[in-house]
């Protein structure tokens, strides 16, 4: 492999609990800790393991979203990527749009391999790689567990409901990250400090002449549902009855 | 489980907002690099190894604890591989010079990572706290030699460093001391002694100790004058840098504490050791002194850091905590809805973020002061520098133990019980009064010498320095209230000062005595000035340009203004009484 | 208007989530064809035939659909797609990995995870790990959903069974290939990740009481198995099994907490269980105050009419 690239998503951090504006028009995030999107990071760290490997020359990583999303970026450099662009945009584009600006953007840089978070710990929405992976029309493995090269081709692990699946894939492909794929690396600090001297290029959606207009309305935003009150059952048998109606037996 | 998180949006808000870091270093050559965007990388990232590796082990290490075995010491159960990865990643070498593998960084950067050391892991903090200090002193003092073999392995973390001063007859006198150094044909010395209290003194996680030693030379003056300062390796160290031979360093016993339990505090014996002097002879007190400075703020932010670890973990069980009811209130509260405990936990956030922000002033001038290319700046900052640091490791150290008694009392029993953690913290914070020169020996430096220091300039210019921030608030009608009490605070302050430099409180007994609640109220008064700038700046800045909203400064000035501040009328009021009541009763009547 | 419903089967069985997302699927409104893909899938196909509210079943039978991999699963259904205004999958593994690569193909925006629906083009889903929740409303012609199966109950049995009819398959060559499937080994499952947890306290009085009154349970219920502190401490379980605030925080489906008193630091590690069940003899007990479902007695003879009561 020459070129790895792997888009990476700022979210409000997964240890601060959201807070659900009054006005009902979303998760607050003014004055909100925003980090690196967990499997995002994870995504990260396997392309800089395969570059350690031997198994690829250059890694760039690429983030859409708002001027602090170039923190994100910076903490993928001082990981190891060697490269970032950032398309600078307040809107916060759907998955269907971020996959059309990602295919313009493989255009470019022409990567092998493309690796991403299987999802977003904001949005939980879990489309991008693949709907990326149908516009390039490339071959895609999700949820990966393991990733190891073999020869031309890549041997993924899959988590799946009943288990494990184990896919071959020629490149150039997709593959999305899953929790057990590896654990990122703490950053070394003469790392950090050389990030910030690699390049890291700006842009805006519109340079790619991608529509991000968005598709869905968001009508409201919510708390869920309180727990509600419990009920007194009498008897084991009414015990199972009812935790069958609830879908949980 | 608690948990602690590094308040990175605190300290940036201080840094963009407060005092806008980017135009301070821009000025200083040496720190062009260092830009907010990039000091905050590096916070998050020191935040996060703090959080995940060295605040799991903060209780585990505290219950294990050290123990000798066969003249060795055993760090608890993870410690030295903690210590591995922290050097590997090159932490320890944050603000140590390039020339010798350090990351460069200024003060400033290194302070705050060093809060959340502190925070997160006090006694873990302390091995690569003491072996800075050792390599700050070397590389100010020792020979070229000396610096090549031993400063790029200690800031690579291959080495550790531990400061041997104290004895058992001379602690705050450490012209009592007795430990000998006699030469030796080849230039070195031999080292005989023992010494106690020794932080770091022998451990497990890396291959060698490098002991600062205080001794006496044979023609040596009495007194302090006559102390010298040596480099006692615990193995000796080969040209190529290897260590080899053990140089009869051995440790006497371990003490048992009332905290730190993760520290090996030793009896180190210094048997005939081979040493090498650093700096010239008899100067070691003042190549130790050089580093003051340092090490009073480190050991200040030591207080600040386990003050605020208590203050996240109050903060978060009382929200969840469900006793009682408010006035009005139909369901069971959480207690932080009741007065008292917002009391307490307001008590513990006032000082905290007014610590760092005091901290984070003096930190600045310590970079002015090195990096600075104007000699005229440089002085002003030496003179402040001067003034703030015995305050800086009194007040934080002795409002940081109160703020972690309150941090336990707000959990109530399970304060008192070791789950919560909340009784590590106390005992953890209530060394940090005590050693690195008690408090009551910063309170006279403050006194005795830093007031007069330098024909008074430095008070002088500190004052101007409140003033023109009331001047600058004057306009802000939300700020009236706070700068009225900090106006209070400062003529309270401002008379006292004078009377004890030149008027009816000047006599050595007299400033002797009001030291310790003189400190107090210069302190209160800094973090009055400190509150009503905060305040200002959030004001100002209503959402600073990234986004961030720190919470609640004007709040907190408030409350520290109405509920804290008026403290100086009654320091003011206690020292203004004089000291013939504390020396009236003679020694006999105790 | 019609919908169609992509299948979850393992090739030889109709799942459960079919079911369910047929639920979801009814609720767009209009006609639902229910497309079973796969190989051999004969046996599927009839179960799939036999649900209330199927229009048609339409069965794609290849073997490049054996292990359900997203491009020939995709494709099939692209081939098909023309006349649908909705394309439903339940969000099984299957269905999250194939549906995206529809609504890109067909220049829509995926809904996934829904949780209800409001109107054809109107949909709930949570967000931010469940803790909040969304109403979004499409603006595309062609709506794509995933469905969150647990949110919806499963349709019955209906009266006639629908027509099953063929459907071709894309010819081509695929490009990723399956190599091996690793069904999980039915040990314990972990706790951490577990859909069924079975909790223990004090009350069980013995490790070997311990062991032998939530062994066969959660063997029968395919369950990892919890501990109170009191019994950790008290030695009838290892503390790998604590749950609570300083051992594991869980959040299964279903939490059974057996002769747990409810203590605040055993509920921080499990209260946001979907459904907390508890049985404890003490009809004050706090453990009472969250749980969904509550029966007050002696565990050790309810537990064994509950095991019954399973079948």
């Amino acid at each position: 492999m020459k070129t790895i690239l792997v888009p990476v998503k700022m979210v409000l951090d997964a240890n601060v609990r959201p807070r659900v504006r009054a006005d009902e028009t979303g998760v607050d995030l003014t004055g909100m800790r925003l980090s690196i999107n967990p499997f995002c990071e994870i995504a990260v760290e396997e392309a800089v393991r395969l570059k350690e490997a031997g198994h690829a020359e250059d890694i760039v990583v690429v983030s859409i979203g708002p001027a602090k999303a170039q923190d994100t970026l910076r903490q993928a450099l001082a990981m190891g990527a060697d490269r970032a662009l950032h398309i600078q945009t307040d809107d916060s584009p759907e998955p269907l749009a971020i996959a059309k600006l990602l295919r313009a953007v493989v255009e470019q840089e022409k990567p092998d391999l493309v690796i991403l978070g299987k999802q977003a710990v904001d949005d939980d929405c879990n489309q991008t790689g693949q709907m990326l992976a149908s516009l390039l029309d490339w071959p895609q493995a999700t949820f990966a567990s393991t990733v190891s090269v073999d020869g031309d081709r890549l041997r993924v692990t899959r988590e799946i409901d009943a288990g494990l699946q184990i896919l071959s894939l020629p490149l150039p492909a997709v593959i999305t990250t899953d929790l057990r794929l590896n654990e990122p690396r703490h950053c070394a600090l003469p790392n950090i400090m050389k990030a910030r001297k690699k390049p890291l290029t700006v842009t805006s959606p519109s340079d790619y002449g991608v529509d991000t207009t968005r598709r869905l309305t968001i009508l409201s935003v919510r708390p869920p549902a309180g727990r509600k009150a419990g009920i007194r059952v009498s008897s084991a048998a009414e015990l199972v009855g009812d935790l069958r109606q609830a879908g949980v037996l | 489980m608690p948990s602690y998180k590094a308040p990175v949006e605190d300290m940036m808000f201080l840094l963009r907002d407060v005092f806008r870091s980017d135009a301070v270093f821009a000025e200083m050559p040496a720190q062009t690099d260092t830009d907010c965007d990039t000091i905050e990388s590096v916070l998050e990232e020191a935040g996060r190894f703090c959080s995940e590796i060295l605040y799991p082990l903060n209780m585990t290490g505290d219950i294990e604890g050290c123990r000798l075995e066969n003249g060795k010491v055993i760090t608890p159960k993870g410690f030295a591989e903690a210590y591995k990865a922290f050097s590997e990643a090159g932490w320890g070498g944050l603000s140590a010079s390039p020339d010798y593998g350090g990351q460069g960084l200024p003060r400033t950067v290194q302070i705050l990572v060093d809060e959340m050391l502190s925070a997160s892991n006090l006694s873990f903090g302390l091995f690569p706290g003491l072996t800075r200090g050792a390599c700050e002193t070397i590389e100010a003092h020792a020979t070229e030699d000396l610096k090549n073999l031993y400063l790029p392995k200690m800031i690579a973390g291959i080495w550790t460093g531990a400061m041997a001063l104290t004895e058992s007859n001379a602690g705050s006198d450490l012209g009592l001391l007795k430990t000998s150094a006699k030469p030796r044909d080849d230039g070195s010395f031999t080292v005989t002694g023992t010494k106690i209290f020794i932080s770091s003194g022998d451990h497990d996680m890396a291959e060698n100790v490098i002991h600062l030693v205080l001794a006496r030379l044979p023609d040596a003056p009495a007194g302090t004058k006559g102390i010298s300062l040596f480099l006692c390796p615990k193995f000796l160290v080969s040209e190529e840098g290897t260590p080899g031979a053990p140089n009869n360093i051995s440790v006497g016993a371990l003490e048992h504490k009332m905290g730190i339990h993760a520290q090996p505090t030793c009896v180190m014996n210094y048997d005939g050791c081979q040493g090498w002097l650093v700096g010239a002879p008899h100067r070691g007190l003042a190549a130790m002194f050089t580093m003051m400075n340092a090490e009073r703020l480190f050991v200040g932010v030591q207080g600040l850091g386990v003050a605020d670890a208590s203050y996240q973990t109050a903060t978060t069980y009382a929200r969840e905590r469900l006793q009682g009811r408010t006035p009005g209130a139909t369901v069971t509260s959480p207690i932080i809805d009741h007065p008292d405990v917002r009391r307490m936990l307001l008590s513990m956030r006032a000082f905290t973020e007014a610590g760092r922000a005091l901290t984070l002033f003096t930190a600045l001038e310590m970079d002015r002061e090195k990096f600075h290319p104007d000699p005229e700046i440089r002085r002003a900052a030496t003179g402040l520098v001067a003034l703030l640091t015995p305050v800086i490791k009194a007040a934080l150290t002795d409002f940081g133990f109160e703020a972690t008694v309150l941090g336990q009392q707000v959990l109530g029993g399970h304060g008192y019980i070791r789950e919560w953690g909340q009784e590590q913290f106390v005992r953890d914070a209530r060394i940090a009064m005590i050693y690195e020169g008690t408090n009551g020996i910063q309170a006279q430096d403050l006194v005795l010498r830093k007031l007069t220091l330098d024909d008074g300039q430095p008070v002088v210019r500190l004052f101007g320095l409140i003033r023109k921030t009331l001047d600058e608030a004057e306009p802000v009608p939300a700020l009236a209230s706070v700068r009225h009490a900090v106006q209070n605070a400062l003529t309270h302050l401002e008379n006292i000062t004078k009377r004890l430099t030149s008027g009816d409180l000047s006599s050595a007994e007299e400033r002797n005595a009001a030291a310790v609640d003189y400190l107090r109220l210069f302190a209160l008064t800094c973090f009055g000035w400190l509150w009503l700038r905060m305040a200002h700046a959030q004001t100002e800045a209503g959402t600073s340009e990234n986004g961030t909203q720190p919470a609640g400064k004007l709040a907190t000035a408030q409350f520290f203004a109405d509920r804290i501040l008026p403290q100086t009328a009654s320091l003011a009021a206690q020292i203004g009484a004089g000291n013939a009541s504390v020396m009236a009763p003679d020694a006999g009547q105790f | 208007m019609t919908t169609l419903l992509l299948a979850d089967h393992d090739q030889h069985t109709l799942s459960d989530a079919t079911a369910r997302a047929l639920t979801a699927a009814s609720a767009t409104g209009g006609t639902v064809h229910l497309l079973v893909a796969g190989h051999n899938i004969g046996a599927v196909a009839e179960a799939a035939a036999k649900l209330s509210g199927v229009g048609t079943v339409l069965v794609a039978d290849d073997p490049a659909l054996a292990h359900g991999l997203a491009e020939p699963v995709a494709a099939t259904i692209l081939e098909h797609a023309g006349d649908y205004d909705t394309i439903v999958a339940p969000a099984t593994a299957t269905g999250k990995d194939v549906l995206p690569r529809i609504a890109a193909r067909l220049d829509v925006m995926q809904i996934s995870d829904v949780t209800r629906i409001v109107a054809p083009d109107t949909f709930e889903r949570p967000i931010y790990a469940g803790n909040a929740v969304e109403t979004v409303k499409t603006s595309d012609k062609i709506r794509v959903l995933t469905v969150r199966t647990s949110a919806f109950s499963p349709a019955e049995a209906g009266d006639t069974p629908a027509e099953i009819k063929t459907v071709t398959v894309p010819q081509t060559s695929w490009r990723a290939r399956f190599e091996e499937e690793i069904v999980t080994k039915s040990d314990r499952p972990d706790l951490s990740s577990a859909k069924i947890v079975i909790s223990g306290g004090r009350a069980l009085g013995s490790a070997d009481r311990f062991r032998d009154t939530l062994g066969p349970l959660a063997e029968r219920l395919n369950a990892a198995i919890g501990a109170s502190r009191a019994a950790v401490d008290a030695g009838y379980a290892p503390n790998d099994l604590q749950v609570g605030q300083t051992g594991k925080v869980v959040a299964p489906d279903l939490y059974i907490a057996l002769g747990i008193s409810g203590a605040i630091q055993h509920l921080a590690g499990m209260k946001d269980s979907k459904i907390i069940v508890a049985i404890n003899k003490d009809e004050d007990a706090p453990i009472f105050q969250i749980a969904d479902y509550g029966l007050v007695g002696d565990l050790f003879q309810i537990v064994p009419e509950f095991e019954k009561a399973l079948g």
